[in-house]
């Protein structure tokens, strides 16, 4: 099993050999750049950047992206109960099995109304 | 080569030790939050190896384990999303991420 | 009553606090304040009806996950009484965190995000949730269960330690808490797969049995205590990993201050008593355990009362103290019952944590009013308190003197089983550390007596001489509080004799 893998390793090692080996070279024989401000500047001649480099985006997207990992990631406790639903639902004693299932997704309900109540989904401006 | 279950406790606590590693040396809130989640995933790692490994009396592996790799997701979840709340208004509040900048309670 | 319908009530109080505020437009938001604190009271009373433990469906599945014996409904019931008192701060203070969480006041004076008390029902209902994770901890059996609830009361704390979103200490709290605090889970989640792995078992019932076994791999086992005790100790506050208790705790709002100290501490107690004891329990690996904490302890209680000696800042001085408390908590944990005697460590452990929270809760209570009415948090604001309001003055004092231990109060009850447990196990040294530590507790808790009563204030005259207004529900619980304190150290046994 070893022996099909050796081509593999082998490969791993000459990419980052000659990864390194190159870096390696640039850096013992480029000369330091010195850094100024107009070196860092976008282009050295033309246009001066205007404005922020990273873009502003609205918050929004931020609230939305949370509430969908959270809610999203419930769905997790959905599939193994699901899986044993029927072998369950036949004994009497574990009938409780639907009803607290049927409790976690109130919970998260009443989470769903709080967010839906105080505009976190609401896009549009609130002024 | 047979794959044991030291390989994967040993994979488990590199990661668990890179987390670790980055948690004490990066300065940035953001990449030490990353390496928390590395951390609850190296402990995710050992717990399905043992389920893996550790066969019960039926021969099947332990759920038990995976169930509780299922809650240890979910709360990383949480955590993450009550975290980044915090940070995000960290950052508002003083124009910065970096863990050094935050010392303004010395006495 | 099955004992989990507690916390189901609890969640389901919560929920409607924040569903309350969601769809009614209540005029003065407090009220919200009011009802938590009336369903925690109907819940604290349900608690001594419960059916101690499963009975007869006591082998169903259910019953692995969760017990109900006399420290968890002990436990529940501290947790509870905490909450009740954490809201009661949070009504008194509510005004100071409705300004924290606003924009900058605009310049026409008008204020009116404090006037429609933004967010003030969410402070209300998270302590609640936090309350009921608090409870289902003091009864989890189970790796899993103990982590949920674990986590359900550490990340409410996240929250609700930043709330005061426009106050940078309380982000930089909240910022500290959750790092460390999730390093802590790291730590303890490893340190359950491990526990898992070395044992195959995850109720604490057959983890003892696996570890008992002559054939259980012992570097796993050790490695995996290791973890775990880390964890609980970044929960305790104990040393080495006491370094996030004095931000978190300065720049936290007061009312969640108070709770961190006294909730998160019993939690975190109660969960470190229920893991320990499988480990204590096993004949190879209760030698190394015990060495282990008796080190902590004495590294904490030294820390603690020496590092508290300095401060100027009260909420500060307390985060200390409470770092010391934690280290004669573990003491007793320390002491494990090689051979039963007069009192066992649970029970220790117990009715110190309950003196804690009377002592602390009163403390925490006064320095709230303080706070909010006079903007200060230092030492200073405490000079002269004696001329313009004895009645606070003199339940300080009592808080003071417990906290130090002076005797008829609980707290030298508390730290005298302590030392008890510690002599009957021969941790002579251990003891010494306590003694040298309770020495200089003295000196810091009775210097903010004598600043209240033989100072006077740096400028008289100003709002320093101006009574504090108590109002009666805070009076109330203040009074109730004072009076706990002496009759559980005259009466210690009215206590104890349910662990007896």
């Amino acid at each position: 099993m070893t022996d099909n893998y050796e081509a593999v390793l082998l490969q791993f090692l000459l990419a980052g050999g000659f990864a390194g080996v190159t870096l390696l070279i640039s850096v013992l024989l480029g000369q330091r750049a010195r850094r100024n401000k107009l070196k860092d500047s976008a282009y050295e001649c033309g246009m001066l950047p205007v404005g922020e480099g990273q873009s502003r985006f609205s918050v929004k997207f931020y609230l939305v992206a949370m509430l969908f990992v959270l809610f999203d990631i419930e769905v997790v406790f959905f599939y193994p109960w699901a899986v044993v639903f029927r072998d369950l639902m036949e004994d009497a004693e574990t009938k409780m099995f639907f009803w607290s299932m049927l409790s976690f997704a109130g919970i998260l309900f009443v989470a769903y109304l709080y967010a839906l109540k105080k505009g976190a989904l609401d896009w549009k401006p609130r002024h | 080569m047979e794959v044991t279950l030291n390989h994967f406790l040993f994979v488990s606590g590199l990661l668990f030790a890179i987390g670790l590693a980055g948690v004490l040396v990066r300065r940035n809130v953001i990449v030490i939050f990353m390496c928390l989640e590395l951390m609850l995933s190296a402990a995710n790692l050992s717990l399905v190896a043992f389920s893996r490994f550790n066969l019960t009396e039926s021969g099947g592996p332990d759920y038990n384990a995976q169930v509780f790799l299922f809650f240890i997701i979910t709360v990383a979840a949480a955590e993450v999303a009550v975290g980044l709340a915090i940070i995000v208004a960290l950052y508002r509040a003083k124009q910065t991420t970096d863990v050094t900048q935050i010392n303004s309670m010395k006495n | 009553m099955p004992a989990y319908y507690l916390e189901i009530i609890v969640v389901v109080l919560g929920l409607t606090v924040l569903m309350v505020e969601t769809f009614v437009s209540l005029r003065d938001k407090r009220s919200l304040g009011w009802l938590a604190i009336l369903g925690l009271l109907v819940v604290l009373v349900l608690n001594f009806t419960v059916v101690e433990t499963g009975g007869e469906g006591g082998n169903t599945p259910f019953w692995s996950f969760y017990v109900m014996d006399i420290p968890a409904q002990w436990f529940k019931g501290l947790a509870l009484l905490a909450t009740i008192f954490v809201i009661l701060m949070s009504v008194d203070f509510s005004r100071v965190l409705s300004k924290g969480i606003c924009p900058e006041v605009e310049d026409d004076g008008v204020d009116d995000c404090a006037e429609n008390q933004v967010a003030l029902s969410e402070f209300f209902a998270l302590p609640i949730f936090i309350c009921a994770g608090m409870m289902w901890m003091a009864s989890a059996h189970h790796l899993v269960s103990i982590f949920v609830a674990l986590e359900t009361v550490t990340i409410g704390f996240y929250v609700i330690v930043a709330f005061m979103r426009r106050n940078v200490g309380s982000l930089e709290a909240g910022v500290k808490y959750l790092i460390l605090g999730a390093l802590s889970t790291g730590f303890l989640v490893y340190g359950f797969a491990w526990l898992f792995g070395v044992t195959g078992e995850m109720e604490l019932g057959a983890i003892a049995d696996a570890l008992n076994a002559p054939d259980v791999h012992r570097t796993g086992a050790l490695f995996a205590f290791a973890l775990i005790l880390i964890a609980l100790c970044f929960k305790i506050g104990a040393v080495p990993f006491q370094i996030w208790i004095p931000d978190v705790y300065q720049g936290a709002p007061m009312p969640v201050t108070a709770f961190l100290s006294v909730g998160s501490k019993a939690a975190g107690f109660v969960i470190l008593l229920r893991l320990l004891e499988p480990f204590m329990a096993s004949e190879m690996l209760n030698a190394n355990v015990t060495s282990v904490l008796v080190i902590i302890a004495a590294a904490t209680i030294l820390f603690g009362n020496l590092a508290a000696l300095p401060q100027t800042n009260f909420k500060r001085l307390l985060a200390y103290s409470s770092v010391s408390h934690a280290g004669f908590l573990l003491m007793a944990v320390a002491s494990a019952p090689a051979h039963p005697g007069v009192v066992s460590p649970v029970a220790a452990v117990s009715y110190y944590l309950a003196a804690y929270l009377m002592m602390t809760m009163l403390a925490f209570l006064i320095m709230n009013l303080i706070r909010v009415q006079r903007g200060d948090e230092n030492l200073e604001a405490y000079k002269g308190l004696a001329k313009s309001s004895p009645f606070l003055a003199f339940a300080m004092l009592v808080a003071m003197a417990s906290l130090a231990g002076v005797p008829l109060t609980a707290g030298f009850v508390g730290k005298f089983w302590v030392f008890v447990l510690a002599l009957q196990e021969k941790h002579y040294y251990l003891v010494a550390f306590g003694v040298i530590g309770a020495a200089a507790g003295f000196y810091y808790y009775l210097k903010i007596v004598k600043s209240m009563y033989w100072d006077s204030p740096a400028d008289a005259g100003s709002s320093a001489a101006v009574p504090v207004v108590v109002a009666w529900p805070t009076r109330i619980a203040i009074v109730l509080l004072v009076v706990g304190v002496f009759y559980f150290g005259v009466n210690p046994g009215a206590l104890l004799s349910l662990f007896l």
